[in-house]
């Protein structure tokens, strides 16, 4: 790729630069080009719609974001969210990874100081790209560093535009994985220019990325066991050296300790399981070290030999003593559930619903893979095969780290995004070491081919001279076609990209937007509808139900408080919102008053055919409420083990709270032509039950085309209202019991005190008198009582208990 | 007199009758006990002749409740009834509840039948779909129509969804479910003694340098199976249970073996768009690394046209597959005159 065209070479003649100066010049006008390219290609999103933060998680980021910009640090640090997780609340400080909101409030103040006066959604919005752009030129010293700069070149051109990356990384989707690939690419960078130089500055570097990794995301477990792995892989292949020992020394201490400043991280370092293999591979360290300075010491080989094999078993059967000491004793917290299910990817499916049902948890079909890599793919291999040949310390880092990214890629469809750099990189060794062998063989002019070998890159010398100057003409027509080949194939490479990125990654799934029948766009604005009409419209302290999904836009957006949110630490929360979601209204009512809800809001996509509304989601919210409250039973809400909403549906599921909720009047509606009133267009089919009442809450909004649905929790009925809006308490229901005053009077305590009693229960004692006195003062038939024995006597028979002498106020 | 004596006998006989039931249910629970403690794990294996015993005969309500497992051994190795799997379950549901109360609650058995040695007793149960499990309480009169039976939501959790079957129908509890560990500790204290004898041995030869672990042809072989594994979606596959290929609804004679739509994937169609991928890769590198070492000028020549045809049809297939199955039409944003 370091080749230039003919003609670019005669003008940068005419400035008379020496070949290495011209080589440079182009080398780093590319690397601004890629650079620049990186970032324009993430800004579709905003072209298309407009400048905003996308998804669910990026919404809990900005909010924090905010907040920090108007609190400062000390105050977001300390922050306790009561909007979420009502009615527990959350610790924000200590339960998420700080480095983003950080990183976007330092280039904000940065901006702010240099006099451009941007607004700080600006700010998050673009900071993905930016750091995209950043990882382009990580991706170019880690190609130099691995291979050649050619390569450099090539790696940072494909994740300039790899869909796998640009999936996390368009502008306005504001997320942890934006800036934490950039900083993985640059720790494993630093890391394997730490171990080839073994310098000091590179792995005090390399600790410093780390840390910076820690802070950002949580994927940084994924560094702390593959680098081990890696030393690992290096010392029982007999490639131990002392750059290792410094690089990965230094790296692991200093790391821990800065990690161990992150309040989500803590003490996990020392503590946690995942973290164990980090720690036995630098005692292991220690070991190698230690017998290096024996052998050093001892002449005597087979004396050597001995004191090794004691050695190793000690050391081995110490660390295992101690990691099952720490184990058992609790010390050492076994293995998340997060982290198990990468290592076998059945479990998640088994145990934990809650991991499973998130769509980007998925397993990945290969069409995802192809989709994010396209050609990317079939070079893997080849590039494979080039690292094999030319065996080094980072060749062999880059060849695991590429492996086990593919395995974890291969188990969740979210972490194609980690597999995405060391894709980039190994691809573009295959398609750096092609071309750059093709066009050595073209350029050749006729001449005996230096190398001694068409392509060759490991330079064989055996292939003799006879033969070659045979085969030239056919040689330069095969490179020929060979090299448009693989020009054919980037140039496809590149339009597979623009277009992913354009139509597919580009969209910020809040506001929706599909084509409509004359090819035209129709955009769904509902998301923003609803979260506005909350804020607008409902008391401040007003508390919304949703399923989790939706937790973070509602606060961020609507400015409410969520009983349960994407942060999904609390998995008993989450099922009690799934149990009400799942039951029968008289039921589910009792949770949703217990958890003081006063709205309730669902996701439905049967007018639009929006398919990932609740309904859809509803069997994990049956899975994930069983899961804690085993009364809640899947196969309850199937037919034969099949998901139905129509006529042919489980009774269960046809009035269960969800279903009413999202087909409440949806029965009277025509969605399609020459479909009953009723069609789901979402699923195709005509629902089941079109005459859904709801006994204890009401429609309270819905969005123009349908896709949220808010409903009011209504107060209790026939009780008295001293809570309610007005705060006094509704005399006219309990005309009852005035009447009924007015005959305790006359026939003491034989009244029927029964409809009354039944008006006043629930009523705090004091209440239910002081309810009463208004109800009295209220009557306008101008009853003269005794009101201090009848309401006594009231009161006692209805079995509550008052101070005899009540008397009503004035 | 004689109505006297009628009345008097008639009493003493349904005295006999209570004393002789009590009398045969206290031996039809020890008859039990000893048939469980005969049994390994705590099943007893019913017949048509012990079905009548112990469940037709005697008097309502029996002192016991019993769980049965209907069970066919020419059906064990059909993997989608997972017979053996349940079955291996049921019993860790009996042994533990055995050795949750010693060996000595008599209120619940465990029981199996076995469809070819007692087809007559699945006919009495009114059996006829496996898997199948059955909670006879003590006042079922009909064994067919009075009995509950465990539904699959029961089963999805294996050992511990039953045991919550159970408690919930029978007001008994299980307890916690004892599943053997998966080596014993006698192999486990073998296996750690064989390892830590190993060891040293095996230091000495990576130290020597001289094993398999230092030959890179392994690891490529290795690297290049991973990536096979992965890009072909056998994880999905494993994950999902997908089946290689399924069989087409309307006509029954053809198999399909291409899923249309993203995010799923049959089995045998994710190993054949890995081995694509594979194949191109290692042609690339077979060509650069290998080829180039062949003396014979048209040997070259033919392998090269070989490997160009191959890739380009592989690429182009691969890319027609994909963008069938995710329904993509993937264009360039070219000036649409160009087009």
């Amino acid at each position: 790729m370091a080749t230039m065209p003919a003609s670019a070479s005669d003008l940068l003649k005419s400035f008379k630069l020496k070949t290495k100066q011209q080589e440079l010049l182009i080398r780093v006008s590319i690397l601004c080009l890629v650079y620049i390219l990186a970032f324009i290609t993430r800004l579709f999103s905003v072209l298309r719609y407009e400048s905003m933060i996308h998804e669910f998680d990026p919404y809990f980021n900005y909010r924090t974001t905010l907040y920090l910009t108007e609190n400062g640090f000390y105050d977001f640090w300390n922050w306790f969210d009561y909007e979420s997780w009502y009615p527990l609340g959350r610790i924000v400080g200590g339960t998420l990874y700080p480095g983003l909101m950080v990183t976007a409030v330092l280039i904000y103040r940065i901006l702010r100081f240099l006099r451009f006066a941007v607004h700080i959604r600006e700010v998050c919005v673009l900071t993905a790209p930016f750091f995209a752009s950043n990882t382009t030129l990580v991706a170019y010293f880690f190609g130099k560093e691995i291979w050649d700069s050619g390569a450099g070149l090539v790696a940072a051109i494909l994740i300039a535009i790899c869909p796998g990356y640009i999936s996390r990384s368009v502008a306005g989707s504001y997320d942890n994985e934006g800036v934490a690939i950039f900083a993985l690419l640059f720790t494993f960078y630093v890391f394997v220019k730490a171990v080839n130089t073994g310098s000091l500055a590179w792995s005090l570097a390399s600790a410093f990325g780390y840390f910076y990794m820690v802070s950002a995301w949580g994927g940084y477990v994924f560094i702390i066991n593959l680098i081990p792995l890696y030393v690992l892989v290096l010392l029982i292949t007999g490639r131990y050296s002392m750059r290792l020992y410094v690089a990965y020394n230094c790296m692991y201490i200093l790391g821990m300790l800065l990690a161990m400043q992150i309040r989500f991280v803590g003490f996990q370092h020392v503590q946690s399981g995942e973290h164990m293999a980090v720690m036995g591979v630098f005692f292991l360290m220690q070991v190698f070290y230690f017998l290096d300075w024996v052998k050093h010491m001892l002449s005597d080989t087979k004396l050597f030999q001995a004191f090794l094999r004691i050695t190793v078993t000690c050391a081995v059967a110490v660390g295992g003593i101690a990691l099952g000491l720490g184990m058992v004793s609790g010390y050492i917290s076994p293995w998340t559930g997060r982290f198990y299910s990468l290592l076998d990817p059945t479990y998640a499916k088994d145990h934990i619903p809650i991991i499973a049902s998130v769509s980007e948890h998925q397993p990945t079909a290969w069409s995802s893979f192809m989709f994010d890599f396209h050609i990317l793919l079939f070079l893997f291999p080849a590039g494979l095969y080039f690292c094999f040949k030319r065996l080094s310390d980072a060749t062999i880092f880059i060849v695991m780290y590429g492996l086990t990214s593919m395995y974890f890629a291969g188990v969740m469809v979210r972490l194609i995004l980690v597999a995405t750099p060391a894709v980039c990189l190994i691809s573009a060794i295959a398609v750096s070491a092609t071309v750059k062998n093709l066009t050595v063989l073209l350029r050749s002019k006729n001449k005996v081919v230096q190398t001694g070998s068409t392509k060759g890159s490991g330079g064989s010398k055996s292939s003799s001279k006879a033969l070659l100057d045979q085969s030239q003409p056919f040689q330069k027509n095969g490179a020929i076609a060979l090299l448009f080949g693989a020009f054919y194939l980037l140039s496809r490479y590149a339009t597979h990209c623009t277009w992913v990125t354009s139509e597919a990654y580009s969209s910020p799934s809040i506001v929706l937007a599909a084509r409509g029948a004359h090819g035209n766009r129709v955009i769904f604005d509902d998301y923003r509808e609803a979260y506005f009409w909350l804020r607008q419209n409902t008391p401040q302290d007003a508390k919304v139900m949703s399923w989790w999904d939706y937790g973070y836009q509602i606060t961020a957006m609507g400015n409410r408080t969520v009983i349960v949110d994407n942060n999904t630490w609390n998995n008993t929360h989450i099922a009690t919102v799934g149990r009400a979601m799942s039951s029968y209204e008289d039921e589910a009512i009792e949770i949703i008053r217990s958890l003081d809800v006063d709205y309730v809001l669902v996701v439905f996509g049967g007018v639009t055919g929006y398919s990932s509304d609740d309904i859809n989601k509803f069997l994990w919210m049956v899975r994930i409420g069983g899961g804690v409250f085993p009364v809640i039973k899947e196969p309850d809400y199937l037919v034969n083990g099949e998901y139905r909403v129509d006529k042919g549906a489980a009774p269960k599921m046809l009035n269960c709270l969800m279903y009413k909720l999202c087909y409440y009047r949806f029965g009277e509606m025509l969605t399609e032509y020459g479909k009953p009133p009723g069609y789901d267009r979402a699923r195709g089919v005509e629902i089941g039950n079109k005459d859904v009442k709801l006994e204890h809450l009401e429609e309270a909004f819905t969005t123009s085309n349908w896709i949220v649905r808010i409903y009011r929790v209504k107060p209790p009925n026939n009780r008295c209202n001293i809570h309610g809006q007005s705060g006094t308490c509704n005399p006219q229901n309990l005309g009852v019991c005035l009447d009924l005053l007015g005959l305790v009077d006359v026939n003491l305590g034989n009244a029927p005190t029964k409809p009354c009693c039944s008006l006043i229960e629930g009523l705090v004692d004091l209440e239910g008198a002081v309810c009463l006195c208004t109800a009295v003062r209220a009557n306008v038939l101008g009853i003269h009582i005794n009101l201090s024995i009848s309401l006594s006597l009231l009161l006692r028979n209805c079995e509550r208990k008052v101070a005899t002498e009540y008397i009503c106020g004035p | 007199m004689a109505a006297h004596f009628f009345t008097l006998s008639i009493i003493t006989l349904s005295l006999f009758v209570v004393a002789s039931s009590g009398e045969l249910e206290s031996e039809l629970v020890a008859d039990l006990l000893t048939l469980q403690s005969e049994s390994k794990s705590g099943v007893i294996h019913l017949d048509d002749r012990t079905v009548s015993k112990f469940l037709t005969y005697p008097r309502i309500p029996r002192p016991y409740s019993f769980l049965i497992f209907f069970d066919a051994a020419n059906f064990h190795d059909k993997p989608e009834l997972r017979l053996r799997e349940l079955r291996r379950e049921f019993e860790i549901v009996a042994s533990s509840f055995i050795t949750n109360h010693n060996s000595s609650n008599t209120k619940l058995f465990f029981g199996d039948i076995e469809f070819r040695e007692s087809q007559s007793s699945f006919q009495l149960f009114g059996v006829n779909s496996l898997p199948h499990v059955r909670l006879v309480g003590p006042t079922a009169k009909s064994l067919k129509d009075d009995s509950d039976v465990m539904d699959q939501g029961d089963f999805s959790r294996l050992a511990e969804s039953m045991a919550e079957f159970v408690e919930s129908r029978t007001k008994l509890t299980v307890g916690p479910i004892h599943r053997p560990p998966v080596l014993s500790k006698m192999q486990l204290g073998l296996i750690t003694a064989l390892l830590l004898l190993c060891l040293p041995l095996v230091a000495k030869r990576i130290f020597a340098g001289e094993t398999l672990i230092h030959d890179p042809k392994i690891w490529l072989s290795g690297a290049v199976f991973v990536y096979f594994f992965s890009v072909s979606g056998a994880m999905h596959n494993i994950i999902r249970k997908m089946p290689m290929f399924l069989v087409d609804r309307n006509d029954p004679n053809k198999l399909v073996f291409f899923y249309q739509g993203s995010g799923m994937q049959l089995g045998a169609e994710g190993f054949a768009v890995g081995f694509l991928y594979t194949v191109v890769g290692l042609l690339l590198a077979v060509v650069t690394h290998v080829l180039v070492y062949v003396k014979d000028a048209t040997a070259k020549r033919l392998a090269m046209l070989f490997t160009l045809l191959v890739s380009f049809w592989a690429v182009k297939k691969v890319i027609l597959l994909d963008n069938w199955k995710t329904g993509y039409g993937i264009h360039g944003f070219w000036p649409s005159s160009w087009n």
